[in-house]
This record gives C-alpha cells, structure tokens and sequence, in this order.
C-alpha cells in the first residue's frame, strides 16, 4: 500500500500585522474597515508610519489632509512618513 | 308696410298681429308654413316691436293666449285615453309635437328677448344673455342665424330701401330652418340622433322667454294634472319588460324626456326628474327585485343565484343607459347593489370556503366580481379571509402529511412548496383576476406556511449568552432546506446536471419567490454562504456564472447589503487569488530547485510540474468565520510548503500574516493496493492520517498512537476516522476497525485499533474496479464542531446587535417615539434580516436603557427618549 499526493488545495486566510487592535484615528478594528468602506481587506488597506504607528490609510490620509502644516502622527507628533516596506 | 308707419302703436299691433298669429297657430299645429310666412312673421314682429312701445308685450300677451290655448287641446286629447298604453303614446306624440316646436317657434320672437317688457315673464332669462345668447347662438346655428342677424340689424337701419339683400338672406334662413323644422317633425319617432340634433338645437333657443312660456304652460297645464298616472304607466311598462314582455320602449323614454326638458329651474334641469320620475324608477327596480331575488335564492340556491343577480345586474345597467339620465346610474346600482347583493351578503359568503376547496374558479370569479360592487368592501374582506384560512390550512395539511419525506429531502421539500405557491397562485389570478386584496391574503397565508414550525423546526438559542440564560425559540428550517436546494442546483449533483441552464435559473427563481416569505431571511443567508464557501473551495460549482447571478438576484430582492457584498468579495478572492497562486508556484518552485534562471520558462515548468499545488487566500473579513486554528501534523511533503508560502506572501503583502486553515483545504491522492490505483478526494485531516500508514503500511495504529501522529483535536479526529471507517454508500471502506462494534465516532476508544483496507476496491455494478475516482470528502465541514455552536450563537449576537443598531438609529432620528411606533419601525427595518421576536425588542430596548441609551418618560412608561 502507498499514498501520495496527487494534488492539494490549501486555504489561508490573512490578517494584518498590526502594534494594535484598533485604528487610532477611527477606533475601529483593524480588521474591519475605516468608517467610509463596505468590506475589508485590499480595498481598505492599512499603512505604517516610519514612527511604526498604523492607520488605515483613508483615516491617515484624511488626517494628513487636515493638516495645514506640519503633517504629522496623530500619536506621537513626530513628523508623518510612510514606511515603505 | 310702409303706410303702417304713421298710424298710431296700438293699430300697427291690431294690424299684423292678427295676420301673424295665424302662422303661429300653424306652426303649432305644425301644418306646413311656407317659406313666405315664416319670414313674414320674423318681420311682422320686428315691425311691431320697433313701432309699437309695448308691442313686445303685447305680443307675449298673444302668444301665451295662444298656446295655452293648444295645450288645452292637447290636454282634452290625451285625457280621452283610457288605457294606460294609450294615454303614454297619446301623451308622447303630443309632447314630441310641442317640444319640437318649442325649440323653432322661439325663433321669429327673437326681438322680444331684448324687450325689458318681457323680462319679468322670465324669471331666469337675463338681458345680458339676449345679446350673448344670440352670439352663441349664432356660433352654433351657423348659417341661418347668422343671416337672422342680418337681417334683423338691416331691418333696423332702413327697413324698405335694404330690403333686398336682405330678402335674400332671411329667405335662405327661412328656408333653412324649415327643412330642418320638418325633418325633426317627421322623424317625431325620435331616435336617438334626433334628441341629440334637438338638444344641440337647445343651444339657440334654451333662454328664449317664448320657450319657457311654452314649456312652463305645458307644466301647468298638462303635465302637473297627469304626471302621476304617466309615471305610473312607464313604471308598469318597465316592470313588464323585466318580467320578459315586449314594450315600446320609446313611450318610457319619452315620459323622461319630458322630465327633463320641463324643469324650469335653469340651475338644476334635472330637478324634477330627480324629484319624481328617478325616485319612482329606483323604488319600482328595488322593489322588484327584492320579490325576484329572495324568490330565486331559495328556488334555484345560492350558486345559480350568484348567476341570477350577475345577469340582472348587467341587464339593469343596460336598461338604465335607455331609461336613465346617466347622472342616475350610479344611484341605480348603488340601490341594486344593496338589494341582489348586500342583502343577500351572509349566503353568498358561506359558499365561499366551499367555492375555495373546490377550485371553482368560474364560480369565484363570479362571487368575486359580485363582492367588489358592494361599497365597503365587506364581502370581498370576507372571501379574503376564507382564502387565507384555505391556504393556510391546505398549505400545512399538505406538508404534514408529507412531512416524512421532506424533513430529509430539501429537493422535495422546495418542490412541494412551489406547487403549493403556484396551485394558490392559479386560483388566485383565474378566481379574483390578480386583484391585489387577494394576492396580499395569499402572500399572508403563505407567509404563515412557509414560516411555520410544525412540521420541522430549527432551534436557536435566543438569550444572550453572556447573561447565562440558555432557552430555544423554534424557528422554521424553510431557510435551510431552501440554501440547500440551491446548493444542490448550484453545485455539480445528479440534480443540476440533469437540469437545462434555463432550467437551474427557472428554478433558482423560484427559490427566491419563497425567500420572499421567509421571516428569518438572515438564516437563509448564513447557510447559502457557508454553502457557497464549500463550492469555491472544492471547486464544485456547475457553473460560476450562475454563482455570480444568484448573488446579483439576492441584492434585487432586498437583501440587506453588507450580506450580499460579502458574497461578492468571496469571487473577488478567487477570481484574484487564481491569478497570485500562478506566480506563486513560480516562487515555490524556484525555492524548491534552487535555481533563479530565466523567470518565464520556470513558470511553465512550474504548471507543467507542479500543479499539483493550489494556494487559496482568503480576505478573513468576508468568508465564514473560522475563529479557531485547528492544528494538525501535515504530510511532509506539504510541511515543506507552508514556509514558503508564508514567506512569498510576506514579500508580497507586506504588513499581513497568512492564517492557515486546514480543516478547509483539501486534496486528491493516489492510494494505491495490491488490488489497484485509486485516486480520492481527500480532506487534509483525511490525507494526515491514511499519511500514518505510509511507512508501515500492515500496522494496526491505535487511536491514541494516531492522535499523537496527526496531533488533531480529539473531536476532529473522532470524525475523520469515523469517515474513513464508515464513509456511507460505499461498499468497502479504505480503514478497518477492531473491534468492529462501533456504532458511532464517540465510542472510539483509547485503544481501538484502525488498519489500512488491503482488500480495498471501488465497487461499481457488484463488482471490483480495478481504477477509479472516489470523493471521500463528503461535505466538507467547515466548521469544527465547537465553532459549530459559536456559529449558532453568532446568529443570535448578530441579530442582538443588528436590533440595538436598529433601535438607535430610529431614536436617534425620532428622540421621542412610544413603544408600539417603535416596534414598528423596527420590524420594517430589521424585515428584510429577520423578524426580531417581541421578546428580543423588549431585552435590548432594556439594555440600552441600562446602558444610558435612552430612558423612559417619567409619566409614561411607554414612551422612550433619546439620550445624546
């Protein structure tokens, strides 16, 4: 007797590696969605500051907006990057 | 003429008026009146109102002699008659002889209209309206009293010297309003055209003093002294034709006619036919059919009475277009409507429930269209009732009687409904022709069948969990037997595969329609998508198209959104991952041969080699929740992989971690024996443990030895064994078991010993094959059996926060609103989800008032405001 793999399927689901539970700007989870999206996942995506805080990226990128001057982390008040992995 | 011009006023009135008065008499006998007279007599009373001050008056005087005169004559004539026939045809002949005349004698009168003299005699006609009156009558008339005009402003210039041109013109109006005067006269028959031609004539005369004298002495004189006995006499004429004898219909037509034109109320013509001649038609109909009706019922019985009062309903109508102003007809059936139907309403109901079982779609439709006519909509409220009842009744009936067959089979089950639905439908469109009272009764009825818990129930827990209170509302399985019929369609069974594409979608449809009674539509919703998880991951849809409509055609039958756009996003996933997973190969495979060459012709070695490896990543937030990580050794072979993957992943999504889960994923091996080669679908925890056997292939293991070779859950692994062990409808089973007395998957003990089948085959026909293909994967589960309950649970916690959600957002709005209001609201927000039990409402309207929500008034209890 022998068994061998002829072929195999395998399911993975992702989550965000994220510092936190929750978005510091809308307070809500980082696994659902900013406050303006339907579904989670690619289409409301998160985004690391070079600060190592996360956002979603519409919040930060509405924050930042609102910003006159300084662009900066709404929770450190260092100035705002975007780490680019 | 002109010698008349100096003579004194009063002779110049003695002088033509006798000469004139002799064509009047003749036009009121209507004897034939040249064409000569007839203008003679237009000048004769020009003259006399321009020479003579009070010659207007003193010619009113004359004519009103005159023809009262006649009408006592005429009087005298129909007097004479006996008979009640003769007396009518008496009367009529005599009326249509005057009233034709009354709408041309007028004409040569015309100068008096503007005489103040006259106006007292009238009590209506205003002298503003001479001069409109004549203007419009002029529109209307056309040629001939155009030229009457004419003539009359020549004449009044320069009587003699214009005479000529002015001859002409009045010659030609003559001339034209005595053809016309004939032709109504001899057709005095009156058809129907001619009253039209007289009423249009009306126009001309309608204001004329002269017509209202003439009208007003036939009312005084004839018609006040004989009306009774004429209205009398139509009525016993009408009652003869109803009883099926043969009248002149023309004698009743010509007594209304005479009604109507009488009427010296200008503001209200049809005052006294109102008064007399309507009121008697309407107390002689009912009155006979009162007799007629109660007479039928009880000869004939209630169902050729429905006939009876159907036809007569429609005969009267008829009728009433003859005899009636059709200002009448609605009063008429009104009044017909309460005596064939309203009084006879508690019968013809009582055969309804009857008419019903039956299917008697004729007879309904007959009751049906009977019912509507009565005002206030009792019998057709009462049918409706019969009919929700009827279907509510027959609808459960049927299914209980079925019950055996289609708690186990959801074909069926969806089957039997949709005859059900379409059996009601049927009678409702051939029985009330669609109406929407009825179609509302049947969606009602239909409502409670569907929705009902009788014949099978699913039971959720209903309180919330974290209070410790654990009791079960039942609900109905429709949801889930209708999820799982659409799987059966939407998947690749015997069942979908017989099926037309027309045919899936006809079907699928009709799915929907019954989802649309469904109350807990959130059930239904929950079981589709776990259904739908399982197709896309087996990749067992029959058609991915279909998959993709189905879930456009829940979004067009309002289902709530976030619902449906999760069904969405699952496509998404494996439309995008399908595309990932070719360059992932590419990955795995550059990793596995530690080579970094040319880039395009690995990919093609990759397909070509390894496409034995398919990663499926799903977005967590739209696929079914899978909360829990079930651990398990795998084969080495796919050991190798994970990392990989993990790590390709990584460098491409940066800022995710991936999240294997097993108990989904899924594969085919090749199992071969001393007796043949085998390809079997497989679940991975299946593939995990016949993996234990590769190395010692004729080794009994012991469950304990399995656990810790797999390292699977204990109930994980009591479920796969217990499918390889006993996988129903196959003959041999791939595992064997010691002892063999185990009847199910918790009797598996510490020791129990499994072994490898080596006499395993695939049975077709009774005999061994020695190939094949075999699914050993059943239904893949896709839930652990904990996450199973969680699953139930999550039903109840959604459907509590999709309440306080609800709740808030309607106060939020409202601030102030009592409970019954409240609860409405709710249920029409929350309907399109499930229907929250008033039990549940009342819990979290509680909640939230714990929670400082809202509060309740302080002097009403039943009143809620909103906190900010």
């Amino acid at each position: 007797m022998k068994v061998t793999i002829k072929s195999w399927t395998g399911v993975a689901s992702w989550r965000w590696i994220a510092n936190d539970e929750n978005c510091g700007i809308c307070r809500m989870s980082f696994e659902s969605t900013c406050p303006e999206c339907a579904l989670p996942g690619d289409d409301c995506p998160l985004v690391w500051g070079v600060c190592s805080h996360c956002f979603h990226m519409h919040c930060i990128v509405k924050w930042l907006n609102l910003q006159p001057l300084n662009k900066q982390c709404p929770m450190c008040r260092q100035s705002w990057k975007f780490n680019i992995h | 003429m002109l010698r008349a011009i100096g003579k004194r006023d009063r002779d110049i009135f003695d002088e033509v008026w006798p000469e004139k008065r002799k064509i009047v008499l003749k036009l009121l006998r209507q004897e034939t009146v040249s064409q000569r007279e007839w203008q003679d007599l237009f000048f004769g009373v020009h003259f006399v109102c321009l020479w003579d001050e009070k010659g207007a008056a003193k010619i009113y005087d004359g004519l009103q002699q005159d023809i009262v005169e006649f009408i006592v004559q005429a009087q005298s004539k129909v007097q004479a008659q006996r008979g009640e026939q003769a007396l009518l045809a008496t009367y009529i002949v005599e009326w249509r002889k005057f009233f034709t005349q009354s709408n041309y004698l007028p004409l040569p009168f015309r100068q008096l209209e503007q005489s103040p003299q006259v106006k007292p005699a009238s009590s209506s006609g205003s002298s503003s309206s001479g001069v409109a009156g004549s203007a419009a009558a002029s529109a209307i008339a056309g040629g001939a009293s155009t030229s009457n005009a004419a003539a009359a402003s020549s004449s009044g210039n320069q009587a003699a010297s214009s005479s000529s041109s002015s001859t002409k013109a009045s010659t030609s109006a003559a001339a034209a309003a005595a053809t016309s005067s004939s032709g109504a006269s001899s057709t005095s028959a009156a058809s129907n055209s001619a009253s039209a031609a007289s009423s249009s004539k009306k126009g001309i005369t309608e204001d004329s003093p002269v017509r209202k004298l003439m009208l007003d002495s036939w009312n005084k004189h004839i018609f006040h002294d004989i009306k009774d006995r004429l209205q009398e006499s139509a009525m016993k004429i009408v009652h003869a034709e109803r009883n099926g004898d043969a009248y002149d219909a023309q004698l009743v037509v010509g007594v209304r006619e005479s009604y109507v034109n009488l009427s010296s109320n200008a503001e209200d013509k049809l005052e006294i036919y109102r008064e007399h001649f309507e009121k008697a038609y309407l107390k002689a109909t009912a009155d006979f059919y009162r007799l007629k009706s109660t007479e039928q019922q009880q000869e004939n019985g209630v169902l050729a009475y429905m006939k009876y009062a159907d036809a007569k309903l429609r005969e009267e109508e008829v009728r009433a277009k003859r005899y009636l102003e059709p200002s009448s007809f609605n009063i008429l059936t009104c009044r017909l409507v309460k005596v064939l139907i309203v009084d006879h309403l508690n019968s013809i109901i009582a055969e309804c429930p009857a008419l019903i079982r039956d299917y008697e779609t004729d007879r309904l439709n007959l009751m049906f269209r009977l019912m509507d006519r009565v005002l206030d909509g009792e019998g057709v409220e009462a049918m409706m009732g019969d009919l929700q009842r009827h279907i509510k009744s027959a609808g459960l009936a049927d299914m209980q009687s079925a019950s055996e067959i289609i708690t186990q089979d959801s074909e069926k089950y969806v089957e039997r409904l949709l005859e059900l639905f379409n059996k009601f439908s049927d009678l409702v469109r051939n029985a009330f022709n669609d109406d929407p009272r009825f179609l509302t009764a049947r969606d009602i009825a239909f409502k409670m069948v569907v929705n009902d818990t009788s014949v099978f129930k699913m039971e959720l827990p209903t309180s919330i969990a974290n209070r410790g209170v654990k009791y079960t509302a039942p609900e109905s399985k429709c949801p889930e037997l209708l999820a799982n019929y659409c799987d059966m369609l939407l998947r690749r069974t015997p069942l979908s595969k017989r099926l037309t594409s027309e045919q899936i979608d006809a079907r699928l449809r009709d799915v929907l329609l019954v989802l649309k009674y469904v109350n807990n539509k959130d059930v239904f919703m929950r079981y589709h998508k776990v259904h739908l998880t399982r197709r896309l991951i087996l990749g067992t849809s029959a058609d991915s198209e279909k998959e993709e409509d189905i879930v456009e055609w829940l979004r067009e039958v309002g289902m709530p959104a976030d619902y449906v756009n999760r069904l969405a996003r699952m496509f998404q996933d494996i439309k995008v991952r399908s595309l990932h997973f070719f360059i992932l190969f590419d990955l795995i495979y550059s990793l596995l041969q530690q080579v970094s060459e040319d880039l395009n012709t690995q990919f093609r070695n990759s397909i070509s080699r390894h496409d034995a490896i398919n990663i499926k990543i799903l977005n967590a937030g739209a696929w079914a929740r899978c909360s829990e990580r079930v651990s398990v050794s795998l084969p080495i072979e796919l050991e190798d992989y994970i990392p990989d993957v993990e790590e390709f992943y990584k460098k491409k999504h940066s800022g995710r971690k991936l999240q294997w889960y097993h108990h989904m994923s899924n594969g085919t091996i090749t199992f071969v024996n001393n007796f043949g080669r085998y390809d079997l679908d497989v679940t991975t925890f299946q593939m995990a443990v016949l993996f234990a056997w590769n190395q010692r292939q004729h080794d009994k293991i012991s469950y304990e030895n399995l656990r810790l070779a797999t390292e699977l859950p204990d109930p994980e692994l009591r479920r796969t064994l217990w499918s390889l062990v006993a996988f129903p409808k196959i003959k041999k089973q791939i595992l064997l078991m010691e002892p063999t007395a185990i009847s199910s998957p918790k009797d598996f003990a510490e020791n129990t010993m499994f072994y490898i089948n080596q006499e395993f085959a695939i049975v077709k026909n009774g005999k061994s094959q020695r190939r094949g293909k075999l699914n050993l994967i059943g239904r893949l589960q896709l839930s652990t059996e904990r996450s199973q309950q969680e699953d139930n649970q999550s039903i109840v916690q959604l459907r509590i926060l999709r309440t306080q959600e609800a709740i808030i957002k309607i106060m939020k709005v409202r601030k102030r609103m009592n409970n019954a209001a409240l609860q409405a609201e709710l249920i029409d927000i929350l309907k399109n989800m499930f229907l929250p039990s008033k039990k549940m409402i009342k819990e979290q309207l509680e909640w939230l008032i714990e929670h400082k929500y809202m509060r309740r008034d302080d002097d009403d209890i039943n009143m809620f405001i909103y906190v900010a």
